[in-house]
């Protein structure tokens, strides 16, 4: 068994000790039954009465949390109330700045306290707390079944979405089963099967010849004459042409001027006044140059254009002489033009061995699949397959570079059984051919689904359920018209539908004597481990080393291993997707053009705004000139500001903007740097899309890459982000308020309490004249007229306001509609900040401790799949005495986990453990996370 | 062949110029029961009596759907002025006026338990998830229990009728990570239907597999033997995944029990769904190809969901549904019709006249979506003669009043449909103050559905109805 390493417990005590309570220590050691009255009124409440009793006491009740009404020993022992006070003493919410503070000393003590009597912990063996059986997610059933048996099937598409309780999509309780769900398990696990385990040994030999390995024999680029100038130009017709006669080359083309571009085309003159006025329309662009490109090989397929002769050939070798067929794989390409259609055609003939299978007219038809098959009489040897393209009528005005892409002639054969092959993947499944007798296909069957239910239950697999699958699959093979393999794929299925697929099924050890929790079985820790690093079942290493009773001893070497496999990437992009959402950054609305108005405030775009919302719904007949005039004005600003570049979030954008993200925490990972980087840091990783957004000069190409920032850069760490930034903002604009309670919520752990019913109206506070002329920071410094809204606002505005230098979109900004940005601003715990980049090193450094408690809590919460309960503090404080020493090293952060009680423990199976003389939760569940105020007393 | 008439089906003049074989499909499931209720044993009282359960008197299918939009609606915009028969419709329901005898604007009815009190903020969540329930939420992110939902209880008495018990449909293309409302679980907030109090029906929010859910996969032609194949493939497991969730269960503590529990009842309804598949023949197979998937515009989106919807009533494939067309706190934009801002976003509007109006739009075109449904509706003949709309009884509504202020009392509802005649719509009803589980009772009743005493905060019958 691992033992915590001492790191915590010594600072404990050593904290004990300094601040001289030995006396009341002792007594604690041993938790007892119920706190002593005598103690706490001794020790604990002439502190509360000095520093909290003026809100909290005395009939005063804050918040609905009065501290001065414990009348017996029982009652002190309130783990919902005191987790509370114990965050918020912790992160020095409490008392408030602008009273008295709470001396080190005195804090540590009330917190020892707290832990030990308010909440009855036992430091020495922490409550590895309760868990439900945890079904796989929608992401960890598709990387399962990858790493399982190679198939990726989509379950974002087939599956309903999973529901999601403290922020995460993986908490066993919230995770449930629908029957709607139920038929989905049942259909995927056929149609992965399906797809992927043969049902027949053998198969007719089938041999694609992909289109790039079609040699070009002969092709002609010579560009014919252009047509006569008088044809009308914009129809793309050029009825009459006489082409001249082409230059035949006989041998493949590789560099002679293939494509030139026919020059002097003249437009017909249009007089003056006529024809551009009538539609409003503007003139037709000018015709392409006609051209005759060469077949272009692109990766696996060559294409044939339409305008040019050619002829491609490949040769291909049978060994043995018989049937064949040959399946021909075309895909008719254009590129897209608006309005404009190209009248080209041509004509394929495909011949083998000379003789001629297929003589077929194209047309354009853009992106239609042609399938075309024959049956030939082979000898074995060589055999020759050619397409010939033939331009008809090739003077046509070429709009559209019409293609016939090549991907492949498959080639099936011989259809005599003795050559019949084993179908592709079959090995992968079926190692041997099956047996002839019915007890070998018995064993063989046994020997296969045996090993992979193990696989697929992620753990050792008992003798009847594999009699069981065995049977099913003799169910089917059983019958004559089946296949043994039919059967096996049968019961595969059985089993990704089952129950123990699906649901992660735990045993635990025995329990230890003079223990009070078990730990988990070594195929349990392995599943722990993998769905943790991986968001995937244990590879096989872990559970050989599970099976061999072995995975506790080499914990270290396996985490380091599990963190360097490309797999881990899974915690990276499922963690921070949903810790700091940046999963939503591929879809959040935000609207580009709201936003630049916003930041370049236009008035006359204003105007035309409202001349048009004005003028709208009158009808073109009923306006004086005066008014179409300036309807007319309107268009043309909103046309002139349409065609002006805005910034927008484009697809290519999102994605750079989540890699970056993703890749500066799997940096910190892979190098083991300091956590504190994702708050403050002096690089990041940008591609040139991401660049360009954030003004930074000199990136070039696609490919992401770690960047230095220059020192007075604002960006570096998760603030500046353009994922955070666009996450927490409004469609149009930014959210000062969803940004402040963003950063309390996900950095320092102390999210505010959410907003009372029946805000009152902005109105309320200003009128309403007066609240048009005002700016954000103005309208926002109204929630200070408010004792209820000044509260909370004042913690979360300022952090909020901070970054109002970064617009909706995280672009760097200096003004908000029209007013220069303020970003300085105070903490409610005191620290005065100029701007973004002084706030992030304010939380970096004096508020360290409240961030290394939120990822730690927020992490542990992701791999153990369940909320935090008061009983977890022990376990966080110890993590985080551990990450505080390391530097804040994720190592430690992720050896702390995995190492901790609740990772490696369970309570023992069903049996209560409410009784003796520790008071174990029962399923009632005190959520640590949320500092909410509830309205409480000690009466209810 | 003789097809035994259903006695209690009174036998209208319009009875003889219907569809007879249409007419027999819709009422198949009652013909088929007495053999069909030896595998419902528990449901045997409610078997004998089907031929009055979810059916109209003229023995057409009896459709309930509940069809919820988010964020409530601006309460100035939304309530009509006059009296109850010659009311007039004011800006945000101005679509239904060719429907005005259609529907019935219902006034005054509330959801006392989507209140706050001592649980405090969390509005959005508690007006979806006690929308249908009727029951306070318990508060949390991870011990979620709300109550059954009305559209259950009914579908537990009539759902043996149709293919499917019931249908769940939602328009919520993506779910935002992190937290949702104010510490409750995002089960809440996304869910209508309950199954149980710890069982919500995750509804599907892809029209692809709507549609193949109610007709099998593949091309018109090819869906039936589809839909069959897919069964027997279904039926081939059952039996081994029944045993290994025995093997489980077991083996579990209680909360581990209880999720077992969901997968065997999974497991149950589909030896159903195969049992009913036997029942009712061969599939139904729309003439129509298959909703590639989610479209990219909301007004395409919702239309083809109601599109689904009045299709799976119109085959008689179920008899209940339920339709989330954006979860309560709901914040897309509304590009289709110039909104740039997000919707809840706006909804807290400060008074502010602009974001009223931008509301309002909203609130109209939500409605406006509803209203195009119902015509459908309306145009579409049922087994009787009558009009699809004319049998069924569709209650749209949201679980917030006015969205600025999270109150849920006089809660916009509209109950659209005559339910086969039992209702009277075409007027403006105000109810006073009363629960809207009141109603839900009454529907309840209408449905079939007996023995049902209270539901959620329930104090009697809604009448007048």
């Amino acid at each position: 068994m691992l033992r915590f390493q001492g790191s915590a417990s010594f600072s404990l005590t050593s904290s004990l000790r300094k601040f001289g309570w030995a006396a009341l220590l002792l007594p604690l050691l041993a938790p007892a039954a119920e706190p002593s009255l005598e103690t706490f009124r001794r020790e604990i409440q002439p502190v509360l009465a000095k520093y909290c009793f003026d809100c909290h006491g005395g009939g005063v009740a804050k918040g609905g949390v009065t501290l001065d009404e414990f009348s017996t020993a029982a009652a002190l022992r309130d783990p919902k109330l005191w987790s509370h006070a114990l965050r918020n003493v912790r992160a020095g919410i409490m008392p408030p700045a602008d009273e008295a503070a709470l001396p080190p000393a005195d804090a540590e003590k009330l917190m020892q306290w707290i832990k030990l009597e308010g909440m009855g912990l036992d430091p020495a063996k922490p409550d590895p707390g309760r868990v439900t059986v945890r079904r796989l997610n929608r992401v960890e059933y598709r990387n399962t079944i990858r790493d399982l048996l190679g198939v990726d099937f989509d379950t974002q598409k087939e599956f309903p979405a999973d529901d999601s309780g403290h922020g995460f999509d993986n908490i066993a309780d919230v995770l449930t089963v629908s029957p709607m769900l139920l038929e989905r398990y049942l259909d995927a696990a056929q149609t992965i099967v399906a797809g992927k385990v043969p049902v027949v040994s053998r198969v007719v030999p089938e041999v694609s010849i992909p289109g790039r390995r079609f040699a070009t024999v002969r092709v002609d680029t010579t560009v014919p004459a252009p047509p006569k100038p008088e044809t009308p130009v914009a129809a793309p017709m050029a009825e009459g042409a006489v082409p001249a006669p082409a230059v035949k080359s006989e041998t493949p083309i590789a560099a002679t001027v293939a494509q030139v571009a026919v020059a002097g085309i003249p437009a017909p003159a249009a007089p003056p006044g006529r024809g551009r006025g009538r539609s409003g329309r503007p003139p037709p662009p000018p015709p392409p140059p006609m051209t005759r490109p060469a077949p272009l090989i692109e990766n696996e397929v060559v294409e044939l254009s339409y305008y040019t002769p050619a002829l491609v050939a490949a040769t291909h070798r049978v060994e043995h002489a018989g049937k064949y067929q040959l399946i021909v794989d075309l895909t008719t390409r254009e590129r897209y033009q608006d309005n404009l259609f190209d009248l080209n055609r041509c004509r394929l003939i495909v011949r083998a061995d000379g003789q001629t299978l297929l003589e077929q007219d194209f047309v354009r038809e853009g992106g239609k699949k042609f399938e075309f098959s024959f049956d030939r009489d082979w000898v074995a040897g060589d055999h020759e397959i050619s397409f010939e393209i033939v331009p008809v009528d090739p003077q046509k005005i070429q709009f559209r570079n019409l293609r016939l892409r090549l991907n492949a002639v498959v080639v099936r054969g011989p259809f005599d059984p003795q050559h019949y092959v084993k179908p592709k993947g079959y090995e992968a499944i079926f190692p041997r051919d099956p047996p002839a007798d019915v007890a070998g296909r018995r064993a063989f069957a046994r020997e296969l689904l045996g090993a992979f239910a193990a696989r697929a239950y992620r753990r050792p697999v008992d003798p009847a359920t594999v009699d069981r699958l065995v049977a099913v699959a003799e169910g089917v093979f059983g019958e004559t018209k089946n296949t043994f393999e039919a059967g096996i794929a049968q019961a595969m299925v059985a089993v990704l539908a089952s129950p123990r697929f699906l649901f992660r099924e735990e045993d635990v050890l025995p329990l230890q004597p003079g223990e009070t929790y078990v730990q988990v079985e070594d195929h349990a820790l392995a599943s722990r481990l993998s769905y943790f690093f991986w968001s995937s079942m244990p590879d096989a290493e872990l559970l050989r080393l599970a099976g061999e009773g072995r995975l506790r001893a080499e914990l270290p070497a396996q985490m380091r291993r599990l963190l360097g496999d490309r797999r881990a990437l899974e915690l990276v992009r499922n963690f921070t997707g949903q810790w700091l959402q940046a999963r939503d950054i591929l879809t959040v609305p935000i609207n580009g053009n709201d936003v630049f108005l916003r930041d370049n405030a236009s008035s006359d775009y204003d105007k035309a705004r409202a001349t048009f919302s004005r003028l709208r719904g009158k009808p073109e007949s009923e306006r004086t000139p005066a008014e179409q005039e300036e309807m007319n004005e309107a268009r043309r600003l909103f046309t002139e500001f349409n065609a002006r570049p805005k910034p927008q979030l484009t697809e290519p954008l999102r994605r750079a903007m989540q890699q970056e993200t993703e890749m500066v925490f799997a940096h910190i990972l892979k190098e083991d740097r300091s956590l504190l980087e994702l708050i403050e840091s002096d690089y990041t990783f940008v591609n040139d899309v991401l660049a360009t957004h954030y003004g930074i000069a000199d990136v070039k190409g696609g490919a992401m890459r770690k960047i230095q920032l220059a020192p007075e850069s604002p960006r570096g760490g998760v603030l500046t982000q353009g994922t955070v930034l666009a996450v927490t903002s409004n469609p149009t604009r930014t959210s000062p308020v969803k940004r402040g309670v963003f950063i309390l919520e996900a950095i320092l752990g102390t999210p505010p309490a959410p907003p009372p019913p029946n805000i009152p109206s902005l109105e309320d506070a200003a009128p309403a004249a007066k609240l048009k002329t005002m700016s954000l920071r103005e309208t926002l410094a109204l929630h200070a007229t408010d004792p209820k809204c000044a509260s909370c606002h004042s913690r979360m505005d300022p952090l909020g306001l901070a970054l109002e230098n970064f617009n909706a979109l995280g672009t760097w900004r200096t003004t908000d509609a029209g007013q220069p940005v303020q970003a300085a601003g105070k903490l409610i715990t005191g620290e005065a900040f100029a701007d973004v980049r002084e706030l992030k090193h304010i939380l970096a450094t004096a508020h360290r401790r409240d961030f290394y408690y939120c990822l730690t809590e927020k992490l542990l919460t992701y791999a153990l799949g369940r909320g935090l309960e008061y009983y977890d503090t022990i376990t966080v404080d110890r993590i985080v005495a551990q990450l505080e020493a390391s530097g804040g090293k994720p190592s430690v952060l992720l050896r702390g986990i995995v190492e901790s009680a609740p990772f490696q423990q369970r309570r023992p199976p069903a049996t209560s453990l409410a009784t003796g003389n520790r008071s174990v939760p029962a399923a009632e569940s005190t959520s640590m996370a949320p500092l909410t105020h509830r309205p409480r007393t000690l009466s209810d | 062949m003789h097809f035994p008439t259903p006695s209690s089906a009174r036998v209208t003049p319009s009875f003889a110029e219907m569809n007879r074989r249409h007419f027999l499909r819709g009422v198949g499931a009652c013909i088929a029961l007495p053999a069909f209720s030896s595998l419902l044993p528990s449901r045997m009282l409610a078997a004998q009596a089907a031929a009055q359960l979810a059916t109209t008197p003229t023995g057409a299918p009896l459709r309930t759907a509940f069809v919820v939009f988010p964020n409530g609606a601006i309460p100035a915009r939304w309530w009509p002025e006059g009296g109850r028969d010659d009311f007039k419709l004011n800006a945000t329901l101005a679509a239904f006026e060719p429907l005005r005898k259609r529907i019935q604007v219902l006034g005054g009815l509330e959801h006392a338990n989507a209140v706050g009190g001592k649980d405090g903020a969390g509005d959005h969540a508690r007006g979806n998830g006690v929308f249908l329930t009727g029951v306070r939420l318990n508060k949390s992110a991870t011990d979620v229990r709300a109550g059954i939902s009305i559209d259950q209880v009914i579908a537990n008495d009539i759902g043996h009728l149709t293919r499917l018990p019931s249908l769940e449909l939602s328009c919520d293309a993506l779910r935002k990570s992190g937290d949702c409302d104010s510490g409750y679980s995002c089960a809440y907030q996304y869910n209508i239907a309950w199954q149980s109090a710890t069982t919500p029906l995750t509804p599907e929010n892809n029209p692809r597999l709507v549609f193949e859910r109610l007709f099998g996969a593949g091309a018109h032609g090819e869906r039936a033997e589809n839909a069959r194949r897919r069964m027997l493939a279904r039926r081939s497991v059952l039996d081994f995944v029944m045993d290994d969730a025995r093997h489980l269960q077991a083996r579990l503590g209680g909360n581990d029990r209880e999720k077992l529990d969901q997968y065997l009842t999974g497991v149950r309804d589909v030896e159903q769904r195969i049992q009913k598949a036997e029942q009712f023949g061969p599939n139904v197979d729309p003439d129509r190809p298959t909703p590639p998937g989610i479209p990219t515009r909301q007004a395409d989106y919702v239309e083809i969901m109601y599109d689904m919807l009045l299709l799976a009533f119109k085959t008689d494939s179920t008899r209940v549904a339920t339709f989330v067309l954006g979860h309560d706190g709901d914040n897309r934009s509304f590009s289709d019709i110039g909104i740039a801002e997000g919707h809840h976003d706006l909804s807290h509007h400060q008074n502010n006249q602009e974001r009223i109006d931008k509301v309002a739009q909203i609130d109209r075109w939500y409605a406006e979506q509803f209203a195009k449904f119902l015509g459908k509706m309306d145009a579409t003949e049922d087994v009787d003669g009558k009009s699809l709309l004319h049998n069924s009884r569709i209650l749209y509504g949201s679980g917030n009043a006015d969205g600025n202020r999270h109150t849920h009392d006089n809660l916009p509802l509209i109950l659209a449909g005559a339910g086969g005649g039992a209702l009277a719509p075409g007027r403006y009803v105000q109810h006073g103050t009363q629960p809207l589980t009141n109603l839900f009772l009454s529907l309840a009743d209408s449905a079939g559905v007996k023995k049902l005493e209270r539901f959620g905060d329930s104090t009697g019958r809604l009448g007048n109805v």
